[in-house]
């Protein structure tokens, strides 16, 4: 820290204040279409737990912290648009109509993708908005530091992060719509198992290979257990770090044990890398897999890739072709505001705010003299059984009813296909755009 | 050490001591003070090494880190109490940064290379731990939830953790003022401004760094173990660059060895506070603002006062002193 020969100090004092000029035009300009949570909320917004003449609530709080800066702010950013538009949506639908019509207003903070970042944001949160629901935080330890808070307060969780253990944690005040990651091994898993049969074709070994953080590990976990129950035999699991940049010992291993299914857990750059290394090699299972919401049938993974990913497969916890007239209304309106499909991140957001909107009506007519009361909120969740309306619209099994635990009993993942370098339904049949193909292309016996 | 010395002290830890009361015990504010508090106790030890020592250290993740691990591996393994953890903590911390630093040291790595060998320290650590699962691995590891039993120092408020981190930035600003004064101190200095003149002079440079660098991951590696008891968890993501980084930054900014030593906690008080107004207020609307922020800050800083900011506290505590002195004199 030695002295340096000073530039203009005028120079860049005047450089400076423009700067901050520029910042504070950006700051204005940026907050004029978004609805400005003020710092001090109406007097109803805070869950009243003792009036006892009924009190007429005109607007609650929905708290979300997502990760809008750092290394997962492209999920944190959907997830917030996402709720943005949902928020609106049931507000311009008539709000909570059990509640006499009563409004929801989303306030959203950032975690800053971190462990700190996320309590911080929880805290605050609850200490000045004091929101009976909050809604977050993607990352599943982000969400287990947020737990600590809301389960102290009292304040229901909806998470959108899918690590199994979230729910084991004896939580009161937790609840979860979106499939856990096993569930997303396991639907890997019966999705090829259901194709080879319909197909008449028989598959007896499976080799797992993912990627090796909690993420990916608990997903493989649901497939390995899945293989088994089916009777197949698991010849190996291969894990390796999400940041690789050679995947050709993965690759040259699968060739040595030769399984007929490959389960893969992919993060990101790892599945293009996998997929582009095996079309090099010449090498082709009779399907490969993925599991865990992104990798093989991501637009980017798709223009990364090119046809070395033709015939992959992927589970995701939501389905932007999902043929219900809500979801394509909600697509639709998702394109037109934000230009782009809604993926996993903001799909999650959909149903999971919608399950939200019919726990706050229940909760009103199950509790009409205080519906907001942590305890009577909790209950209402519990009684949920939703079957119709935009949350089942939206949500791939279209059932959500949570458990004890928190999770969704119903919880399920789609499989979708690259077919023709596009991404495209297969899996449940029931709602599939397009028939799977099995074995994929380039695939030799 | 003098009665000079200490009086600042005191009055600073009567002010901090305060301040949740201030705020009225709400849980936000007091955890953001607790962070504020736990970023300033770590920006004050890395005066030391920084500051004192004049060495770009970028390990200060590796330390919390291994702190943590230690702490926290013991409580849940052993049922150890944190109180016996935390400094078995930063005696770990303190033999790793021996084992890197003795070689580094040794065949004379010094500024933008020391850096580069410290950050990487933090990456291979954080890899190594999510590979070693008998310790580490990929899944967190939750710490035992017995809240208010100060034998496992859990607590459910953050108060408690506050005073604690009170405690140890008072130990640590002692520490700094007693390494200051001490001969280690005045060869430190020496080394600083010129490694070359001071090998001349006779001065054990390497003895002498070691020995800071030592001090700095003791205590360092301590306060990670309060950090996993506030966080609740251990997990490899414990071992951040960022945190190296922002414990860099804010002393770099705040002028770590050259002026008065309360100029650390203050800057790290003034920009943790700006930076999390920035990320609660326009955080919703500008992802990111307060990285922006961090990065206008030291680009700013390096550039009009490239000896950070602790002349510029000194300077307007003298006017306001004066100013009152004034007042106080024609007012009498």
């Amino acid at each position: 820290m030695r002295r340096r020969p000073g530039i203009g100090r005028t120079v860049l004092v005047g450089a400076l204040i423009v700067l901050i000029i520029l910042v504070a035009v950006a700051a204005i300009y940026v907050r004029k279409p978004a609805p400005t949570p003020s710092p001090t909320p109406s007097p109803t917004t805070a869950a009243p737990t003792t009036a006892p003449p009924a009190p007429k609530i005109e607007e609650i709080v929905i708290g979300m912290v997502e990760p809008l800066s750092g290394t997962h702010s492209i999920f944190g950013i959907e997830a917030k648009q996402a709720a943005e538009l949902i928020i609106e949506d049931i507000n311009a639908k008539g709000g909570i109509k059990s509640l006499g019509g009563a409004k929801l207003k989303l306030v959203v903070e950032d975690s800053k993708d971190s462990i700190e970042g996320a309590k911080l944001a929880a805290e605050k949160l609850i200490s000045q908005y004091h929101p009976p629901i909050i809604i977050g935080a993607y990352i599943s330890r982000h969400t287990a530091a947020m737990a600590e808070v809301t389960e102290r307060e009292k304040v229901i969780l909806v998470a959108d992060a899918l690590v199994d253990f979230l729910s084991e944690k004896g939580w009161k005040y937790f609840f979860r719509a979106c499939p856990k990651t096993s569930i997303h091994g396991k639907t890997a898993m019966d999705f090829v198992y259901e194709t080879a049969q319909r197909k008449g074709i028989e598959i007896s070994t499976v080799v797992i290979i993912n990627e090796d953080s909690v993420f990916g590990r608990y997903t493989a976990l649901g497939a390995y257990h899945e293989a088994l129950g089916l009777g197949l035999t698991v010849l190996d699991q291969i894990e390796y770090p999400y940041d690789i940049a050679d995947a050709s010992p993965i690759v040259s291993r699968l060739m040595e044990l030769d399984p007929d299914v490959v389960i893969s857990v992919p993060y990101f750059s790892d599945g293009v890398l996998i997929a582009t290394t095996m079309e090099e090699v010449g090498y082709k299972p009779m399907i490969v897999a993925g599991a865990g919401g992104c990798g093989y049938c991501d637009p980017d993974s798709i223009s990364a890739a090119g046809s070395a990913v033709e015939g992959f497969t992927q589970t995701y916890s939501y389905n932007p072709f999902l043929n219900t007239p809500y979801n394509r209304e909600i697509v639709q309106k998702f394109q037109e505001r934000y230009g782009k499909l809604p993926t996993e991140a903001g799909g999650i957001i959909f149903y999971s705010l919608w399950t939200i909107k019919e726990a706050l009506e229940l909760a009103g007519q199950m509790f009409p003299e205080d519906p907001l009361n942590p305890d009577n909120l909790r209950q209402a969740f519990l009684a949920l059984d939703i079957t119709s309306g935009p949350a089942a619209e939206t949500y791939p099994s279209g059932h959500i009813k949570f458990g004890p635990n928190g999770d969704n009993i119903y919880a399920m993942a789609v499989v979708l296909q690259v077919q023709d370098g596009e991404p495209v339904l297969v899996y449940p049949f029931e709602y599939a755009q397009a028939e799977p193909i099995f074995p994929i292309p380039g695939y030799k016996p | 050490m003098r009665a000079s010395d200490l009086k600042p002290i005191v009055a600073l830890t009567a002010m901090l001591a305060a301040l949740p009361l201030a705020v009225r015990m709400n849980n936000y504010y007091v955890l953001l003070l607790t962070w504020i508090l736990y970023y300033s106790t770590l920006v004050t030890a890395w005066n030391v090494i920084g500051g004192l020592a004049g060495q770009l250290d970028l390990a200060a993740a590796s330390y919390i880190g291994l702190g943590a691990y230690t702490m926290g591996t013991l409580l849940t393994r052993l049922d150890v109490t944190p109180w016996v953890g935390i400094p078995l903590g930063g005696l770990v911390a303190a033999g790793f940064a021996a084992l890197v630093g003795y070689p580094t040291f040794r065949f004379g790595l010094k500024e933008a290379w020391y850096a580069l060998a410290t950050i990487s320290s933090v990456v291979v650590l954080q890899k190594l731990f999510l590979v070693w699962e008998e310790i580490g691995g990929p899944e967190e590891r939750y710490l035992p939830a017995r809240y208010g039993e100060l034998y496992y120092l859990r607590f459910r408020g953050y108060a408690p953790y506050y005073y604690i981190l009170l405690a140890v930035l008072v130990m640590v600003l002692l520490l700094n003022v007693k390494i200051r004064r001490s001969k280690t101190g005045y060869y430190l200095l020496a080394i600083r401004e010129n490694e070359e003149a001071a090998e001349i002079l006779g001065i054990d440079v390497r003895k002498y760094k070691l020995r800071a660098l030592l001090i700095y991951a003791f205590v360092t590696g301590c306060i990670g173990g309060i950090f996993a008891l506030i966080s609740g968890y251990l997990h490899p993501h414990h071992f951040d660059t960022w945190t190296s980084l922002q414990v860099a930054i804010l002393g770099i900014v705040g002028g770590a060895g050259v002026g008065s030593i309360y100029s650390l906690p203050a800057t790290t008080f003034i920009i943790y506070s700006i930076s999390e107004l920035l990320r609660s207020t326009l955080g919703g609307w500008i992802p990111g603002i307060h990285l922006i922020f961090y990065g206008v800050i030291l680009t700013v800083v390096v550039l009009l006062k490239p000896e950070g900011l602790s002349e510029t506290y000194e300077r307007l505590y003298g006017r306001i002193r004066a100013a009152l002195l004034r007042r106080r004199a024609g007012g009498g």
